[in-house]
């Protein structure tokens, strides 16, 4: 009974993105202990992917505390002044205004139909402003809300990708790939289409290939759809280290939570509402 | 190289879809085996269908990439890159299938004037089915009414006069030709005019394709940012 | 899910009190969780508990040794770094600022109530 929980611990500690060696010492530990204290882990610890998970989010967190780097108010890589947006007669944006620097974080926040998703597009290059100017760093990073990924490709296959896109050689992108899903909490499988994936990892598939770059700007339309609790608080530590390495992060969102460490909040109103 | 990766990972992508590979292979066979009685018209109609399959394959590969392939380009990856590798993983599902029939035709039949003919005229047919195909998905961007398009101009295809002057207009024109070369004898007039069809047929269907795909994935020029900033300049 | 509204409170200060206790001596999981219980805590389970050692272990405010037990097989026993002690006195300072503060606002309109 308590080698398959054993079992159970090291395979989803290894799934939750933590090296084989610590997730044998960690697993061997827990064992350890509930046996010395005459009780079977189960009862001990709860189910095994429950701890598993507590112990992963420990060992991610400690090597944010291990050294903020100081933050560092670089140049602009992002200004928008006097944007607006319209599709025939309907105004979407009006006359937005935004200047985010390198280590920063901007977050758009608005109603539904607030045009939250038409600001990003523009700041990508996918839509034109109607007027008004955009200008911004060349190299970044974008993560669309729907369909950011090819359902029939695997993890590795969209590294590739997306690394070649960046002068990526094929065991960079894929390295890179990978540790930077373990920083997420995911172990991506080999052979596994993204469509198979459950849609919280698929996210955290798209959110990976909007950094796998090293972009100096990384444009987010609400990544966290499908997340659950300890993956939404992963995202926004993911984010606040984004900014410590000196990239600025705009994320579209119409959770309140967290405002209070971001550096913009830029909110949106439904045009024809004052 | 982008466009060898792209190549690669959209074959990959190709083979994953069972169902769309399995009528790009069994639905020429159909018509062949259908027809296979009267060869020369066994032979027309399987090419005509493969060269559907094909362009029905790269309409699905084309349509199926769209939302992808504008992420790519975001992050600076070529558009040329992008078609043309997806281009060719296309042609190598294409040439692959010809080859195939190309032997099941030189075992089922005999006597055939031109059999190098027959081998030419699957793999020009499949050499302009994946760049159709891609057309069609950037007029069309939907993979229902696409291969409905498709289908309406393969049925044409297969109906028309090819003496007609309307004819020439359809894109496997050069495949009638060349098949009347190989199977009915009918010289080396055929084959230079299908011959020449075929190539100003790709080319346009490649350079439209190509084009059309560029255009709309261009990604909107942005200025650059001003390099030097005093923080203090700054407006909310 | 905490059974109760306590049990989330001390979610919050729960490094906190494992510093303090173990400032005091060095002890075991299963020990620590009994002095908490001594001064009136529910019982914390191992899920909560062990992931807060670690955490503690990672940020280098404790350190760990195995020790064989006069009862059974070797257990972990958890002490205090001097970083660890310094960090503990920084966060009693904090809290007992905090405790102030929450007395003045929790504590003194019972008090005013009660003389309406």
């Amino acid at each position: 009974m308590a080698d398959d929980w054993g079992m159970l611990l090291f395979r989803h500690l290894i799934d939750a993105g933590i090296e084989e060696a610590e997730a044998g010492e960690l697993t061997d530990d827990a064992l350890a202990e509930a046996a010395a204290a005459g009780v079977e882990p189960g009862s001990m610890y709860g189910p095994a992917l429950t701890y598993a998970g507590a112990l992963a989010r420990t060992v991610r967190q400690a090597t944010r505390h291990a050294a903020p780097p100081p933050r560092r108010r670089d140049a602009i890589v992002l200004r928008l002044r006097n944007v607006t947006k319209r599709y025939r007669r309907r105004q979407v944006l009006r006359e937005v205004n935004l200047d985010l620097r390198a280590g920063e974080v901007a977050a758009v926040i608005g109603a539904n139909g607030s045009g939250k998703s038409t600001l990003l597009n523009i700041c990508a290059g996918l839509t034109r402003a109607s007027s008004g100017t955009v200008q911004r760093t060349e190299r970044i990073g974008y993560a669309p809300q729907h369909e950011g990924v090819a359902p029939l490709l695997t993890p590795a296959e969209h590294f590739r990708l997306f690394g070649a896109a960046c002068r990526m050689n094929r065991k960079e992108a894929v390295s890179v790939g990978s540790q930077l899903a373990a920083q997420l909490g995911w172990r991506p499988r080999r052979n596994v289409v993204a469509s198979h994936l459950s849609g919280g990892t698929r996210q955290k598939l798209n959110v990976v290939l909007s950094e796998l770059n090293g972009p100096d700007l990384i444009l987010l339309d609400e990544p966290y759809q499908g997340f659950d609790q300890d993956s939404y608080v992963d995202f926004w530590d993911q984010v606040f280290r984004w900014r410590n390495g000196g990239a600025g992060v705009l994320v579209v969102s119409h959770m309140l939570h967290d405002l209070d460490r971001v550096d913009h909040v830029l909110e949106l109103q439904p045009v024809g509402e004052s | 190289m982008m466009l060898l990766t792209v190549a690669s990972i959209s074959l990959q992508e190709m083979i994953r879809r069972r169902v769309a590979l399995l009528f790009v292979f069994l639905l020429p066979l159909v018509f062949y085996v259908v027809r296979i009685d009267v060869h020369w018209q066994a032979i027309r109609f399987l090419s005509v269908g493969v060269g559907w399959a094909v362009a029905t394959l790269a309409l699905f590969s084309h349509v199926g990439a769209r939302r992808l392939d504008r992420r790519l380009t975001v992050i600076g990856a070529s558009p040329t890159a992008l078609f043309f590798g997806r281009q060719v993983a296309l042609a190598a599902v294409g040439v692959f299938v010809a080859g195939v029939y190309f032997g099941l035709v030189a075992v089922t039949q005999e006597d055939l004037p031109h059999l190098a003919g027959v081998a030419l005229l699957l793999v020009t047919t499949v050499l302009i089915g994946a760049p159709l195909g891609a057309l069609v998905s950037l007029v069309i961007s939907r993979e229902l009414e696409g291969a409905l398009a498709l289908l309406s101009i393969m049925a044409l295809q297969l109906l028309v006069d090819p003496a007609g002057a309307a004819a020439r207009l359809l894109p496997l024109w050069s495949t009638r030709e060349l098949t009347a070369y190989a199977i009915q004898g009918h010289g080396s007039g055929s084959l230079s005019s299908g011959t020449i069809h075929f190539a100003l047929m790709m080319a346009a269907c490649v350079l439209i394709g190509w084009g059309a795909g560029v255009l709309r994935l261009r990604a909107v020029r942005v200025s650059p940012v001003p390099v030097q900033e005093s923080p203090h300049a700054t407006l909310k | 899910m905490p059974r109760n509204i306590s049990q989330q409170w001390l979610h919050g200060f729960l490094d906190l009190c494992l510093l303090c206790l173990l400032a005091d001596r060095r002890d075991y999981g299963r020990g620590l969780v009994e002095r908490l219980a001594e001064v009136g805590f529910d019982e914390v389970p191992g899920g909560t508990l062990y992931p807060a050692l670690l955490r503690l272990e990672k940020q280098g405010l404790v350190r760990t040794e195995k020790e064989v037990s006069p009862s059974g097989p070797p257990r972990k026993y958890y002490e205090l770094t001097d970083l660890g002690r310094a960090t503990m006195h920084e966060r009693r300072g904090a809290w007992i600022q905090f405790r102030a503060a929450m007395s003045a606002v929790v504590e003194a309109p019972a008090a005013r109530s009660g003389r309406e």
